[in-house]
């Protein structure tokens, strides 16, 4: 039962360089990769029937075909993955989209292209966490990618055994 | 759709491993047959309680339904079977079916009550962080010597405080160091330091840890109760010892003295009226069960003054009640009901019967004893280790020239010193769980601790206790 965070990317030069930049995550963490909204569909079917969890969407705006707002709406739309944390990783999603995303997706981040490693990572340990807080998940598995001071909290629920 | 929504927020629920399917079928399998098969000299309660021992052992050691799970099916089982509602009655007068829904509100348990509403209320006021900061203070200056505060206050929060509790605690304390210590065997060295100093630090006290709990359940129905400061009295000095080895292997091992391991933490204590009347009522109930042999109210009676002083003031509420750790009372309860059911069923007698226990060295068969305790505790719960062990050593030990409080605690003590491995116990999973040590590591620090600890306990503890008139 991995967390996964799922790049939606269209470009490769972007789309690697994300994977690149999280590629520290990846012994604790499932990163996938996506093209388009289909291909994120494919993947998504692939999380559940390996019974792992879709923690995070880091969505383009722009893609060719259905854009990533969209795509982000209909997420939060079916149960099953309403409550996975959704950010756009943008430098083209204008007003309207924007305000759309947050109405409508539940939008819970926005980082602005081109972004600063350090600040990426903090996003997805601080979703990452928000996404183990909200879904009331065991942390221990997870806890070398999420916050640890937030975290500790709910550990002293585990009691002695 | 919202019903749809909140549903999916739920965690997802675990399957089942081989290892719990398979467990789920012994437990039957055996149950089933223990129940059907004549044991020869073995009358039908007996035979009846044995079979729900045996279930209790497989589904205990296997997990094949949660902790608590065994523990309560345990009682409801001891009801069906063996109490006078028994659904195939029993000759004679077997105990009644409340005696055994008692264990759940048994003395011990109204106890542990006490003490983890004491031990929340620390965690909601900021008490254990504050105190942890004033009390490092002394230590600055030399990496060593802070690990040697740092452990020394974890093991004393841990004796008021679960073990998993002082754990995270602890944890918050630490991570500025951490935030700052490059990767290395100094790292290693503080993130043991923890877990190995609060699972050592919860045998010094009745509330410290469950299996301590366990033991005096099991004295007390033998009316062999021992006193909170009776319990210090007797582990504490293995405790210290124990600490000091850790403290030693870990500095030597992991730990240079120069390592830079500076820890400013401001203490920020909460002076709101509700704090206040939480420090009052927490230390009065402290201070209470240390003196008890001066004014010679039960530590049980005690336990509960704060919870009924912390909700009387409503500095504690319904939803502190919550939010305690029932499983762990429960799980505790289910041992207590165990004991009682083996003492009542003549189980104990047969158990005795089985193997000239007389003829075997005493020293052979504590050491053994021990090292069950520890080897099992090490793979399974430090709890239901003691549950399944803490009745069949104190059953085994009567008729043997040795005291049945050394018996039961011993257990006890034996059951708390298993930290080998990251499932030994939640601290460690959560050392483990930080990346900043690996299964090697903690298995020959813990394995070192451990084995130091059993023989200190087997050869030296008995001859400390009798030699200081501790047991008669």
């Amino acid at each position: 039962m991995r967390l996964t965070v799922l790049v939606l990317e269209d470009e490769p030069a972007v789309r690697e360089a994300l994977e690149r930049d999280l590629a520290d995550l990846a012994d604790v963490i499932r990163l996938e990769a996506a093209e388009d909204v289909p291909d994120a569909r494919t993947v998504i079917a692939e999380l559940d029937r390996d019974g792992d969890l879709l923690a995070l969407v880091l969505a383009d705006h722009r893609l060719p075909g259905t854009s990533g707002v969209d795509f982000l709406v209909e997420l939060l739309a079916d149960p099953a993955t309403a409550v996975t944390r959704k950010v756009l990783v943008t430098g083209q999603a204008d007003q309207q989209d924007t305000i759309r995303a947050v109405n409508e997706a539940g939008l819970d981040h926005y980082v602005a292209k081109p972004w600063q490693v350090d600040e990426l990572r903090t996003v997805v340990r601080d979703q990452l966490t928000d996404y183990v807080v909200a879904r009331g998940l065991d942390p221990l598995p997870h806890l070398r990618v999420l916050d640890t001071a937030r975290v500790l909290p709910l550990l002293r629920k585990l009691g002695d055994r | 759709m919202v019903a749809t929504a909140t549903r999916t927020t739920l965690p997802p629920r675990p399957g089942t491993t081989a290892l719990q399917r398979g467990g789920l079928l012994v437990g039957l399998v055996v149950f089933v047959t223990a129940l059907l098969v004549e044991v020869p000299g073995l009358d039908a309660p007996g035979q009846r309680m044995l079979a729900i021992f045996l279930l209790a052992i497989v589904l205990w050691v296997t997990e094949a339904i949660p902790l608590v799970a065994t523990a309560v099916g345990v009682i409801l089982l001891e009801v069906l079977l063996i109490s006078d509602q028994a659904l195939v009655a029993l000759p004679g007068e077997p105990l009644p079916a409340a005696d055994y829904f008692a264990a759940l509100a048994n003395p011990v348990i109204v106890l542990f009550l006490g003490g983890f509403l004491i031990a929340d209320g620390a965690s909601k006021f900021g008490l254990d962080r504050n105190l942890a900061a004033i009390l490092l203070r002394p230590f600055a200056g030399n990496a060593r010597r802070t690990v040697f505060g740092l452990m020394a206050i974890t093991a004393a929060l841990s004796m008021f405080v679960s073990n998993t509790a002082t754990t995270a605690t602890m944890f918050a304390v630490i991570l500025p160091i951490l935030a700052v210590l490059p990767p290395g065997r100094a790292r290693t060295g503080l993130v043991l330091a923890v877990p190995i100093a609060a699972n050592v630090g919860g045998i010094g006290t009745p509330v410290g840890s469950p299996p301590n709990a366990i033991a005096l359940g099991a004295l007390q129905s033998q009316g062999q109760g021992v006193s909170f400061l009776g319990w210090m009295l007797l582990a504490v000095p293995l405790m210290v010892v124990v600490l000091g080895f850790a403290w030693w292997l870990l500095t030597r091992r992991y730990i240079p003295a120069d390592t830079p391991m500076v820890l400013e933490l401001a203490a920020d204590f909460d002076r709101s009226p509700a704090a206040v009347i939480f420090y009052v009522v927490a230390g009065s109930t402290v201070l209470l069960w240390l003196t008890e042999p001066l004014h010679g109210i039960a530590s049980t009676t005690v336990g509960f003054l704060p919870v009924v002083a912390l909700l009387a003031t409503q500095v504690m509420t319904g939803d502190d009640l919550k939010v305690l750790q029932w499983p762990v009372l429960w799980l505790v309860a289910g041992g207590i009901a165990l004991g009682i059911g083996i003492g009542a069923t003549g189980l104990d007698a047969w158990l005795i019967g089985l193997v000239a226990w007389e003829r075997l060295p005493l020293l052979l068969l504590i050491l053994v004893l021990a090292l069950v305790g520890l080897g099992l505790s090490t793979v399974i719960s430090n709890s239901a280790t003691a549950n399944l062990l803490v009745p069949l050593a104190m059953t085994l030990a009567t008729g043997l020239p040795i005291d049945t409080t050394a018996i039961g605690v011993l257990i006890a003590l034996a059951c708390s010193l298993a930290m080998a491995l990251p499932i030994s116990t939640p601290p460690n999973a959560i050392a483990f769980a930080t990346g900043d040590v690996d299964t090697r590591e903690m298995a020959i620090t813990g394995l070192a601790i451990g084995a130091v600890g059993v023989l200190l306990l087997v050869f030296v503890l008995p001859e400390v206790w009798a030699s200081l008139g501790l047991l008669s």
